[in-house]
C-alpha cells in the first residue's frame, strides 16, 4: 500500500495525518492544480457536490450515496471547510483522493477556500488545535489559491435513464400521464437508499415545462422573458445548434457583470487570494435572486442577478444549465429561471442544527443516445405564439438525477447527541 | 434535562419528527404557569416564499419558521409568545438602519462606472436583521394583544431578581430555541434565539438578537422576562447595547483577551457594550 493510499485510509477513519504528510501532500496537489486551467473540462458522467463545510460524516454519508472515488467521478463545488468539526479532515481526504485520482475528482474553489474567511469561520481554529501551529493552515491556503474556478461538464445526456427501482411512496405529481415506454425522463429525485421518490418527464418546450411541471424544488417559476434588450434575443446566427444538450458551467457562486463569456474566466489570474472586488469574487459570491438584470445586494458588496442574465449567458456560451453551490437550501437542491439554473447543497442538518436534506446531481453519459435529435423542433413552432424566439433555441437541459440524503446516523460520529445543556443563563 | 432533585415529572415529549424536531411542555409545579417550546428543521422553500410575501423582506438563510418559546398563564389563558415571524416583522423594510458591511465602500469605488444598472441596491432593507421583538402578547380570549396592558415600571420597582436566579436552585426545566440566523454572507453573524428556565419558585427567559457585522458593529438586544410562580406579575425587560466592532476589538486586545474567541461570544461581549436603551415593563395577568 503507497503511503498515500494510508493517508486516505487514516483520514477515511478520520484521523489528521501528520503535519510533515500535510505539507507533502499539498505540494503534490499545488503540482496538479497549477497545470489546470481556471475552468476545468469535465466529461460526463459525473456527480457535483455543493458545499460540505467540514461536516466530515455527512461527507462519507455523500460518498455511500453516490458511490466511492475513483468508481464515481465526482466534482465538488466549493466551501470543503468552515463551520462544521472536521474542516481538516475533510478538505485533506478531498485533496489526497484528488492527487491518488487527478482524473476521477474536480476540485473548484468556493468563497470560504480563502485565508481571511478561514480565520473567522473556524478552519484557522482547528488547525490550530488540531496541530498546536498555525502550519497546516498554511499550507492549505496555499492550495486554496491554485484551485480553479469553475468546471464546464460535456458530453452530459439530455435524456434519464430512469432508475430501475421502485417509488419511495405513491408518486404526488401527475407525470405519470405520460405512459412509461414513451416518456424521456428529464428530473429523477431519488432518496438515499436509491428508490425514486419523484420523477419528471422532458416537455417539449421551456414554456411548458415551468407551467406542466412543478419539481418540488421550484416553487414559483419566474415568467419567461424575453431577454433584455441587446442581449440577442432575436438572433439566429447560431442556427439550431443550441438544440443539442449544450455544456454545464459549474461555479461556486454565480455570474460577474464582468464576464460574459467562458473564455474571459479563462483569462483571469486566479492564483492568489480571493479578492473584494472583482470577476474573482463574484463568480464566488453572487447569487441568482428574482429581479431584472443585476443588482446590488443591500449589504454594499455582492451581485445579484435575475433570470434574464442566465439566461442570456447559457445562450451566448452554449450552456444548457448553470450548476451553483454557496446558498442553504432545505432540500438539498432547487431549480430556478425554467431550470437554467440549479443551487446544489450537499451538507445536511448544516452547523448540525438546521434540519435540511442535502443533495447531489448526477448527469449521465450520451454514449447510447449520440445520435439522438431533440424532438422538440417541429413541436415547437406549433405554440409559436407563446414562445420566445431564443427559448426554441436554448440549449437542450441535460437529465438531471439527484440523489438527496440526509446527515449521517448520530452513531457513526462517535460523539454524544447534542442537547441542550442546561445553564444558569442570567 | 438537568433535574438535580427529579421530584418532578419530566417534560413531557410529543410530536417528534425527524431528529431535531420536538414540541415540549412543561408546567410550573403550583400550576399556574404553563411553558411550551417547539423545534423544528428549517423551512422549506414554499413556506419561505410564502412567509417572505407576507413580511415583504427576504427571510434570513436560517429560518426556522415553526419554531417557538411561549409562558402561558394556565388559570387565564394570557400568552407571551416569541417566534421568527412577529420578530421579523420587526426587522426595518427600507433602507433606514441599514447597515454596509466593511469592504462596502471599497467595493463600490470599484464598480463605479460599470454600468449594467449594477449600482442599483435592489430591495433595500435591513438585512442584518436587527429586531427589537419583545414577544408577541395574546390576551386570554385568544387575539393578539399587541403592547396593550404592559405598564411601564422600573428594576427598583418590579425588580428582575438576580440574587435568586443566582441561586443553585434546581432546574426543572430548560430549553434553547433558534428562532433565526443568517451569516450576513459571512460578513458576521445575525442571530435570534430564545433560552428558557424553569426553577421550583420562579423562570427566566431570554430573547438575545446577537449581530456581529465584521470590522462596523457588535450589537446585542436582549429580552428578558421573569416570573415568580406565586404571583400575577411578568416583568420584562429589554436591553439593547452596542459597540463600534474596532475600538471593541482593540478594547479586548487590551484586555490581552482572545479577541476572535470573545466576538464569537455574546455572554462575554455583553458587559462590554454600552446600553442604548433599557426598559422595564410589567403586565398583570388577569
Amino acid at each position: 500500500m503507497s503511503d498515500l493510499d494510508k493517508h486516505i485510509e487514516q483520514l477515511r477513519a478520520c484521523r489528521p495525518i501528520p503535519e510533515a504528510q500535510v505539507r507533502e501532500v499539498c505540494y503534490k496537489a499545488r503540482e496538479l492544480l497549477i497545470e489546470e486551467g481556471n475552468v476545468v473540462g469535465v466529461d460526463a458522467p459525473v456527480t457535483i457536490c455543493g458545499d460540505i463545510h467540514g461536516q466530515f460524516h455527512d461527507l462519507m454519508e455523500l460518498f455511500r450515496v453516490g458511490g466511492d472515488v475513483p468508481d464515481t467521478n465526482y466534482l465538488f463545488m466549493g466551501d470543503f471547510v468552515d463551520r462544521g468539526f472536521y474542516s481538516l479532515e475533510s478538505f485533506l481526504l478531498l485533496l489526497c483522493l484528488k492527487v491518488r485520482y487527478p482524473d476521477r475528482i474536480t476540485l473548484i474553489r468556493g468563497n470560504h477556500e480563502s485565508r481571511q474567511i478561514t480565520t473567522v469561520y473556524g478552519f484557522y481554529d482547528e488547525c490550530l488545535r488540531k496541530y498546536g501551529s498555525a502550519n497546516v493552515w498554511r499550507y492549505c491556503c496555499e492550495v486554496f489559491d491554485y484551485l480553479a474556478l469553475g468546471a464546464l461538464v460535456s458530453g452530459a445526456a439530455t435524456d434519464l435513464e430512469p432508475t430501475d427501482s421502485s417509488f419511495a411512496a405513491e408518486p404526488s405529481q401527475t407525470q405519470n400521464s405520460m405512459s412509461e415506454d414513451q416518456a424521456e425522463w428529464e428530473i429523477e429525485v431519488l432518496n438515499s437508499t436509491g428508490q425514486v421518490m419523484n420523477r419528471y418527464p422532458r416537455v417539449r418546450t421551456q414554456n411548458e415545462f415551468s407551467q406542466l411541471s412543478n419539481p418540488p424544488s421550484s416553487p414559483g417559476q419566474s415568467p419567461s422573458r424575453s431577454g433584455p434588450p441587446g442581449s440577442g434575443a432575436s438572433s439566429s446566427a447560431k442556427g439550431s445548434s443550441g438544440n443539442s444538450g449544450g455544456a454545464v458551467l459549474c461555479v461556486h457562486g454565480g455570474l460577474s457583470p464582468l464576464i460574459d463569456s467562458i473564455d474571459k474566466i479563462r483569462l483571469l489570474d486566479r492564483k492568489q487570494e480571493v479578492p473584494h472586488e472583482g470577476a474573482m469574487c463574484d463568480l464566488l459570491w453572487s447569487d441568482p435572486d428574482e429581479i431584472d438584470g443585476w443588482g446590488l445586494s443591500p449589504r454594499g458588496a455582492g451581485f445579484l442577478f435575475g433570470a434574464d442574465i442566465v439566461k442570456c449567458f447559457n445562450h451566448k456560451n452554449d450552456l444548457s444549465l448553470i450548476c451553483r453551490a454557496h446558498q442553504l437550501v432545505m432540500e438539498g437542491f432547487k431549480e430556478m429561471f425554467d431550470s437554467s439554473i440549479v443551487t446544489v447543497w450537499s451538507a445536511p442538518n448544516y452547523c448540525y442544527r438546521c434540519g435540511n436534506v442535502a443533495a447531489i446531481l448526477e448527469l449521465g453519459e450520451d454514449g447510447s443516445n449520440a445520435g439522438y435529435s431533440a424532438r422538440g423542433n417541429g413541436d415547437a413552432n406549433r405554440s409559436q405564439g407563446v414562445l420566445q424566439p431564443k427559448d426554441q433555441e436554448r440549449a437542450l437541459g441535460p437529465g438531471r438525477r439527484y440523489r438527496v440524503f440526509e446527515a449521517a446516523p448520530q452513531d457513526s460520529r462517535g460523539m454524544p447527541a447534542k442537547k441542550p445543556v442546561a445553564d444558569y443563563f442570567l | 434535562m438537568a433535574t438535580p432533585n427529579g421530584r418532578l415529572s419530566p417534560p413531557t415529549n410529543t410530536a417528534a419528527a425527524g431528529p431535531n424536531a420536538r414540541t415540549q411542555t412543561f408546567t410550573t409545579p403550583n400550576n399556574a404557569w404553563r411553558i411550551l417550546t417547539r423545534k423544528q428543521p428549517i423551512l422549506k422553500a414554499d413556506p419561505i416564499e410564502a412567509l417572505s410575501a407576507r413580511i415583504g423582506i427576504p427571510i434570513p438563510e436560517m429560518i426556522f419558521g415553526d419554531n417557538f418559546v411561549a409562558i402561558e398563564h394556565v388559570p387565564s389563558g394570557w400568552k407571551l409568545s416569541f417566534n421568527a415571524e412577529d420578530a421579523l416583522d420587526r426587522v426595518s423594510k427600507t433602507e433606514e438602519g441599514m447597515l454596509q458591511v466593511a469592504v462596502a465602500d471599497a467595493w463600490k469605488k470599484d464598480r463605479e462606472g460599470m454600468g449594467a444598472g449594477a449600482e442599483r441596491v435592489v430591495r433595500p432593507f435591513d438585512w442584518s436583521y436587527s429586531t427589537d421583538y419583545k414577544g408577541t402578547t395574546t390576551s386570554p380570549d385568544g387575539k393578539a394583544a399587541g403592547e396593550e396592558g404592559w405598564q411601564l415600571t422600573d428594576q427598583s420597582r418590579d425588580p428582575i431578581r438576580t440574587d435568586l436566579l443566582s441561586r443553585p436552585d434546581p432546574i426543572l426545566f430548560f430549553d434553547s430555541v433558534d428562532l433565526y440566523e443568517d451569516e450576513l454572507a459571512d460578513n458576521g453573524i445575525g442571530l435570534l434565539s430564545v433560552k428558557v428556565r424553569v426553577m421550583p419558585e420562579r423562570l427566566l427567559l431570554l430573547a438575545r438578537f446577537f449581530l456581529r457585522l465584521d470590522g462596523v458593529v457588535v450589537r446585542l438586544r436582549d429580552t428578558r422576562v421573569y416570573v415568580e410562580h406565586g404571583g400575577r406579575k411578568v416583568v420584562r425587560q429589554y436591553t439593547a447595547r452596542e459597540a463600534g466592532y474596532e475600538a471593541l476589538r482593540e478594547r479586548l486586545r487590551g484586555m490581552r483577551e482572545n479577541v476572535a474567541e470573545v466576538l464569537r461570544d455574546a455572554n462575554a461581549l455583553a458587559p462590554l457594550l454600552p446600553v442604548l436603551e433599557d426598559r422595564t415593563e410589567v403586565f398583570e395577568v388577569p
